[in-house]
């Protein structure tokens, strides 16, 4: 679907003293290709795989709500008007990664209304595709979060887990290091003083990793690490990093993302991280545990999905490293003071919100821009 | 509150736009960045000293006198008074900035962001300092917001959005998104990040 | 009375939108400090014009102010004897009715009889509370699941809307939601005033 670079309509006032804002949308629009947006949610797959077979028939249900209610929130603001838009991919892209943001347990009226204002407000009412500025699926997520905090974070246990609902790694350790003298050395040991359970095949395979290789040189694995790692915790249901990482690879590779704004997103994260994490659990200074928080939550979903949408990110390289940045910093500043337990979405939307500004700051020629976004 | 808690406050968490829905206005929408740098610059220095000339009013003459019930005269026609010499100081010696500004005495004399703040600093029981300090933060607040909605506007006029959203009906949309991104910065995240 | 200006006047007072009984007090102050410094204006405006001294811009600005304000202060007054939890819940909306009505108010009152100015600030007014009640009736009845109006007799004074009180839409409650509710609702009036526009310019092509 490559749609001629629309032309602003005649009515469009222009200011005078503006920069050229005006290449910004054919740009967008061409970036974001029907090709792009299919490889994006066919990576998504194997993450949305793992969820299935973790949580099983809420999780198909979650995903389900959030993908029908995408689409049909698309075709009910384009086919009165005799458009038919589903094929660029991008409703089915929203929908996917709501459902994949969201825990199984979420009552199916929140995907639905997470997707529906979406699509509705966030990306239909400023034009559609490659016009919205902020990213649909990340701020449809915020105004669930918002309008049900306790059934939009309502995870339930994952096989292999005792039954029932249960706390996610990141909530569990907010609600371990509000108690008096649990300040410990990493999040997994406060965790495991907090007396939260993990998994049987956890206990089972590390067991036998700390037996047989490990102890001998005299270290250990703590118990939850597997867990933790392959993402077989309570939580979202695309929530497993090591297969978000995979598929994001292979966008890599097939050039669909540029790697500057997740890099540089999750490097200022991991680096704030190390030096002032530790003062927020009061350990002091470089004592923060990064790789716990890279692993838990929508992190990686955020840096690599999120973040380098073209039609959100921003067009020009310097735009792009200061941007990283800001939403690192941002991460960090929610995910270790913040009130909700995981800030990513928050903070993609606190980014999309600079990014335009961002876009005109640091614009100087239209070359320029086609440079920086290459 | 402590000073830091108070700039953030009225910057972040309780944002003048954002939250208290104040200074929306669809006459007065900037036309670039340099402008909304100019209106911004122009309303903080107002609300900063709007702000401090209504805490010494209410603490010294209001309060102490029992005359209440004035307040609403007196703290309107305070900020009509601060908009005008403001506005008069400007013209000598800033003039380029005001032009660039663009906006008019009326529009400042009778901003319900400025009024908004007074009132909010007044209501607080804030002395001359912590209003100061709220005052600039509101200005700050002010200024970031209105600075990332200008680009956001500049990139929606070109763009071909359904013809009733078009305009002022967006922006207003546009504002309620950022608001609830807002919402992320919250009491709770200012106690943690202050040092519980 | 243009949308635009509708808008501008609603703007802070969508602050108040969160419950029906909220709106229906800033509606009531909107229109009283409205009406009544329009004819106050009106009467000086008169007296004025026959001394054939009319008061510059500044000062007609500064008088406008005064005489809202004034007014304000006495709707606060009232309201706080009235139901001083009302009075509390409008926190810092009600004194910033004063420069609200300015912006809805007529620029020349003088140019008409006094009843035809004074209803038309009245009508001004109800437009404003209008407005005002739609946005609050979609907020709270979605974002609390109530509509809460006055105690009446038996009437404890809530309505509560069905299963949507359980698990309302908090998001529209929130300053957002107030926000959001008045874009859509601005969009709604936008599109009527084009198609009245493109209407009224018989036989051109509507826009």
């Amino acid at each position: 679907m490559s749609a001629p670079p629309p032309v602003p309509p005649a009515d469009a006032p222009r200011p005078s003293s503006a920069p050229r804002p005006g290449v910004a949308p054919h740009l967008r629009v061409a970036m974001s290709s029907k090709r792009m947006t299919w490889l994006a949610a066919a990576s998504l797959v194997p993450a949305l795989g793992l969820g299935v077979a973790l949580y099983g028939v809420p999780a198909l249900m979650v995903t389900g709500a959030s993908l029908l209610c995408a689409l049909a929130a698309e075709l009910a603001t384009t086919l009165p008007w005799r458009r038919f838009t589903l094929a660029d991919g991008s409703a089915a892209l929203t929908g996917l990664i709501i459902g994949l943001v969201l825990p199984a347990g979420a009552p199916l009226y929140v995907p639905a209304a997470a997707s529906a204002f979406g699509i509705l407000v966030i990306k239909q009412s400023f034009g559609g595709l490659g016009r919205n500025w902020m990213n649909p699926a990340m701020g449809g997520v915020v105004f669930a979060t918002l309008s049900w905090p306790g059934a939009a974070s309502w995870s339930i246990a994952p096989l292999g887990w005792p039954a029932g609902a249960a706390l996610t790694p990141l909530q569990a350790l907010r609600a371990a290091l509000s108690m008096p003298g649990s300040h410990q050395a990493t999040p997994l040991a406060v965790l495991e003083k907090a007396g939260y359970s993990f998994s049987g095949l956890d206990s089972g395979v590390v067991g036998w990793i700390n037996t047989h290789l490990l102890s001998p040189a005299g270290l250990a694995l703590r118990q939850g690490t597997l867990d933790v790692f392959i993402g077989h915790v309570p939580g979202a249901i695309g929530a497993s990093a090591p297969l978000l990482a995979l598929g994001a690879a292979y966008l890599l590779h097939r050039r669909v993302i540029r790697w500057q704004l997740p890099v540089i997103y999750l490097g200022s994260f991991v680096v704030l991280s190390l030096v002032f994490g530790g003062l927020a659990s009061g350990q002091g200074w470089s004592a923060g545990g990064p790789g716990f928080h890279l692993l838990s939550g929508n992190l990686v979903l955020a840096a690599f999905y999120a973040a380098p949408d073209p039609v959100t990110s921003p067009l020009t390289g310097t735009g792009k490293w200061i941007l990283g940045v800001v939403l690192g910093a941002l991460t960090f500043l929610l995910r270790y003071f913040g009130s909700l337990g995981d800030g990513a979405a928050a903070a993609i939307v606190l980014g999309n919100c600079l990014t335009p500004l961002l876009d005109l700051w640091t614009f100087r020629r239209p070359e320029a821009a086609s440079r920086g976004a290459a | 509150m402590s000073w830091e808690a108070t700039l953030l406050t009225f910057a972040l968490i309780d944002n003048v736009i954002l939250s208290r829905l104040l200074g929306v206005d669809p006459y007065g929408m900037p036309g670039s960045l340099r402008s909304a740098a100019a209106a911004g610059g122009l309303f903080t220095i107002l609300m900063a000293a709007s702000a401090v000339a209504g805490s010494v009013l209410e603490t010294q003459v209001l309060a102490p006198f029992g005359l209440e019930a004035l307040r609403t005269p007196a703290f309107v026609l305070l900020v009509a008074a601060f908009a005008a010499a403001l506005h008069g100081l400007a013209a000598r010696r800033a003039p380029a900035m005001l032009e660039e500004a663009g906006v008019s005495l009326g529009r400042t004399a009778t901003s319900t962001a400025v009024l908004g703040v007074v009132l909010i600093a007044s209501r607080g029981g804030l002395d001359a300092g912590r209003a100061l300090l709220a005052g600039l933060g509101a200005g700050a607040g002010f200024f970031l917001v209105t600075s990332m909605m200008t680009a956001i506007r500049l990139r929606l006029e070109v763009e071909p959005v359904p013809r009733a959203l078009r305009g002022f009906p967006l922006q207003l949309v546009t504002a309620a998104l950022m608001a609830y991104a807002f919402l992320a910065f919250d009491r709770g995240f200012l106690a943690r990040f202050l040092g519980r | 009375m243009s949308t635009g200006l509708l808008l501008l006047s609603l703007c802070p007072a969508i602050a108040m939108t969160d419950t029906v009984i909220h709106s229906l007090w800033m509606s009531a102050g909107v229109i009283l400090v409205s009406l009544l410094s329009t004819i106050a204006r009106d009467v000086l405006d008169r007296s004025s014009a026959s001394t054939a001294t009319s008061p510059k811009g500044a000062v007609r600005l500064l008088r406008a102010l005064l005489i809202s304000s004034v007014l304000t202060a006495a709707f606060e007054a009232g309201l706080l004897a009235v139901s001083p939890t009302a009075s509390a819940s409008m926190g810092i909306y009600s004194p910033l009715i004063a420069v609200n009505v300015l912006v809805i108010a007529d620029r020349q009152p003088a140019a008409r009889s006094l009843a035809r100015s004074a209803s038309g600030a009245l009508g001004r007014g109800l437009a404003v509370s209008a407005s005002l009640l739609v946005v609050a009736i979609f907020r709270e009845a979605l974002g609390a699941g109530t509509i809460t109006l006055f105690p009446a007799g038996a009437f404890r004074g809530t309505i509560i809307v069905g299963p949507l009180v359980d698990q309302p839409v908090r998001a529209l409650g929130l300053a957002g939601g107030a926000l959001l509710c008045l874009g859509y609702l601005a969009g709604a009036l936008q599109a009527i005033a084009t198609r009245r526009a493109s209407a009224a310019s018989e036989g051109e092509k509507p826009r």
